[in-house]
């Protein structure tokens, strides 16, 4: 078992020593996934619309969206109740608010109200901008009517000093303990990250995938050129032989997911250490995947030019099926069809922890399948894995 | 004259035809043992089934005391195989190949690394093994295939065709080479289809065509069977034995 760990540590020197794999594998995703997030327009992080269900009609209310809509960036596009959760129910909106109805006369009378925030998971970028703004536009309004109320006061008895004290000291006070109006945030916690999160886990995935299964061209060079047969000439016996390799590419593969996703950690600051830690433990299980769909390929194909068409056919198809570049989140046939590719369970797990602020845990059911496509993989590739071009 | 390998009955076919078929000869120990045959012989598939590769469908070989079907392991920590074709990483140096092979071998780091300074002096690259193997000649590479075979201190030797299309200074030294391990005690295995060479290194030669072995004997025992044996080629003798020229 030792030699297998000989073996592996040998094929990375070599893959290290590999400029255009190198290239190939870590180069071309980072150009890639920064051209794809030029191309989807920065600026729409600072651009948001309030979709809103006003269901109070009141003055203080008509005073926010007067205020939000005199933000700059923010439109405000007003829905009946049932059209709000109906839309966020298609994801056709991330972010919702809701105005309670009796929210103006409520909040004129003294006592608290809240807006509620719907959102679908984070809500995305625009989402937090949008809350953002409708927070600022509260506060605003809220500092109006403690202010109103305190001019009352004054109007009512201008004379007394000391009771008009009192009021103030008393408004505040109370303001701090209980805000005269609150956002409410009910997140429904659903599958709907931000699109760059979704892009930059489906560039990831799809590139692992790529070198996974390209590395069969190499086993079969190696099967060609006789360096393979050569090494069961030595003291190496057929089962290191295939542990030595399948350590090698998962080896190759985390190493890349780690660079990969170290830089894009960094980069974006897409989420702390402990998220990049169970990044890696899941780029482990989706390693193994993809090397043992590799080795199956190796296994099957004969010529290096036969295992090149297969890995990158593959990859091309599960990574448009599934959701690399869409989501696969609706019905129907594209939907089965993405059941049916890596790359939506590796995707969605990369997704969950580091979009949604999910953990491992939650990721169960997606490790499960990705952990299977290793283990049966490997079993297939085991019992086809030949070391000459000759049937032995 | 002991004797170092034995095989007894080797037969392969692939789909259905005869590569190998019922082929027995002896290897002495300390000796340079040829097979000689035109191409398609049989002579890889031969050293294939002797070198634990390629499992026979008749027939055992036994090589210093071990079965190669029941005591592979034992066989391949014996023997040193340098194939016909190129098997190596052309993308790295001489000392890396040499270096993992050796580790496959079963030597540890240290010896391995002296192991293969010594193998690059006898094989004459010691000047140039930390360059990548892809910038060598094609006679440097082929030296570099052989080194790779030595790196466990084999006491059986297998090289198949060694010399097919290099320059004359490499052939010779792959000449040097060889004789100079016999001289050490290291017992060879030499497939060719040149005669010259077979007569000129070999201690004894089997004589192989269409998967058989017809003959067996040193280059004098063999031209005798023809005629004077300092007036007749080992060419004489195949077409004697077979009624066909050994050249292509
Ligand atoms: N892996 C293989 N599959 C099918 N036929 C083979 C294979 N290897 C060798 N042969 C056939 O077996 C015969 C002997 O080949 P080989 O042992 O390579 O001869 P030599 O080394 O003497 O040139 C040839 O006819 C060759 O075509
Ligand atoms: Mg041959």
């Amino acid at each position: 078992m030792v030699r297998s760990f000989h073996l592996a540590r040998f094929e990375l020197r070599r893959y290290l020593a590999h400029r255009s794999d190198l290239a190939f594998g870590i180069a071309l995703p980072v150009v890639l996934f920064s051209l794809m997030v030029v191309a989807l327009g920065s600026d729409a992080k600072f651009r948001g619309v309030m979709h809103v269900a006003d269901l109070d009609g009141g003055s203080l209310a008509n005073q926010v969206l007067e205020r939000v809509e005199n933000a700059d960036g923010v439109t405000v596009r007003r829905y009946t109740q049932d059209e709000l959760a109906d839309a966020l129910e298609r994801t056709a909106v991330s972010t919702g608010f809701v105005i309670p109805p009796g929210f103006s006369a409520s909040v004129e009378s003294g006592a608290p109200a809240s807006i509620v925030v719907k959102s679908r998971g984070s809500g995305g970028d625009e989402g937090r901008f949008v809350t953002g703004i409708v927070q600022g536009a509260l506060r605003a309004a809220a500092s109006e009517i403690e202010l109103r109320r305190v001019a009352g006061v004054l109007a009512g008895d201008p004379a007394n000093d000391a009771r008009l004290d009192e009021a103030v000291r008393q408004a505040l006070a109370g303001a701090r303990t209980r805000p005269p109006v609150t956002v409410v945030t009910e997140s429904m916690r659903l599958r709907e990250a931000s699109q760059l999160d979704r892009l930059l886990a489906g560039i990831v995935v799809m590139f692992l995938l790529f070198s996974g299964t390209l590395g069969a061209r190499a086993l079969i060079e190696e099967r060609r050129t006789g360096t393979l047969e050569r090494l069961m000439t030595t003291r190496l016996s057929a089962g290191e032989l295939f542990a030595g390799k399948l350590l090698a590419g998962i080896g190759r593969v985390v190493l890349q997911s780690f660079v990969l996703l170290g830089l894009a950690f960094a980069v974006l600051g897409t989420a702390g250490p402990v998220v990049f830690l169970q990044c890696l433990v899941l780029a482990i299980v989706v390693a193994a995947a993809v090397t043992s769909i590799g080795l199956v390929i190796a296994a099957v194909a004969r010529t290096e030019e036969q295992a090149a068409f297969s890995a990158v056919v593959l990859t091309m198809f599960m990574s448009v099926f599934g959701g690399t570049f869409l989501p696969t989140s609706g019905t129907g046939w594209l939907d089965v069809l993405a059941r049916f590719t890596l790359n939506k369970y590796a995707t969605d797990a990369f997704v969950g922890l580091f979009g949604e602020a999910a953990t491992l845990a939650d990721q169960s059911a997606e490790l499960v399948i990705l952990g299977a496509v290793a283990i049966l993989g490997l079993a297939a590739a085991r019992m086809m894995f030949r070391v000459s071009s000759s049937a032995v | 004259m002991e004797t170092y390998l034995e095989a007894e009955g080797l037969t392969k076919y692939f789909d259905g035809v005869a590569a190998v078929e019922d082929v027995s000869f002896v290897i002495r120990r300390k000796e340079i043992f040829g097979l000689l045959g035109p191409n398609g012989a049989g002579k890889t598939t031969t050293i294939r089934m002797l070198s634990t590769v390629l499992a026979p469908d008749a027939g055992d070989v036994c090589v210093g005391g071990h079965s190669v079907i029941r005591e592979g392991d034992e066989v391949r920590k014996r023997i040193g195989i340098c194939p016909q074709e190129l098997a190596l990483y052309p993308e790295l140096s001489a000392v890396d190949n040499l270096v993992f092979f050796g580790r496959m071998a079963g030597l540890s780091g240290h010896e391995a690394k002296a192991r293969a300074r010594a193998v690059l002096v006898g094989v004459g690259l010691e000047a140039r093994g930390s360059e990548v193997v892809k910038k060598y000649s094609g006679g440097m590479q082929r030296r570099v295939n052989i080194g790779i075979a030595l790196m466990n201190r084999p006491e059986l030797l297998f090289l198949d065709e060694p010399t097919v299309g290099i320059d004359p200074q490499s052939r010779n030294h792959i000449f040097e080479t060889v004789l100079a391990l016999r001289a050490e005690g290291t017992t060879v295995l030499y497939t060719t289809h040149y005669m010259e060479e077979a007569d000129r290194l070999c201690d004894r030669i089997g004589v192989m065509d269409r998967g058989r072995i017809v003959a067996v004997g040193t280059p004098a025992e063999l031209k005798r069977q023809v005629g004077d044996p300092d007036r007749t080629t080992l060419e004489e003798v195949f077409l004697h034995l077979t009624g066909r020229s050994l050249r292509d």
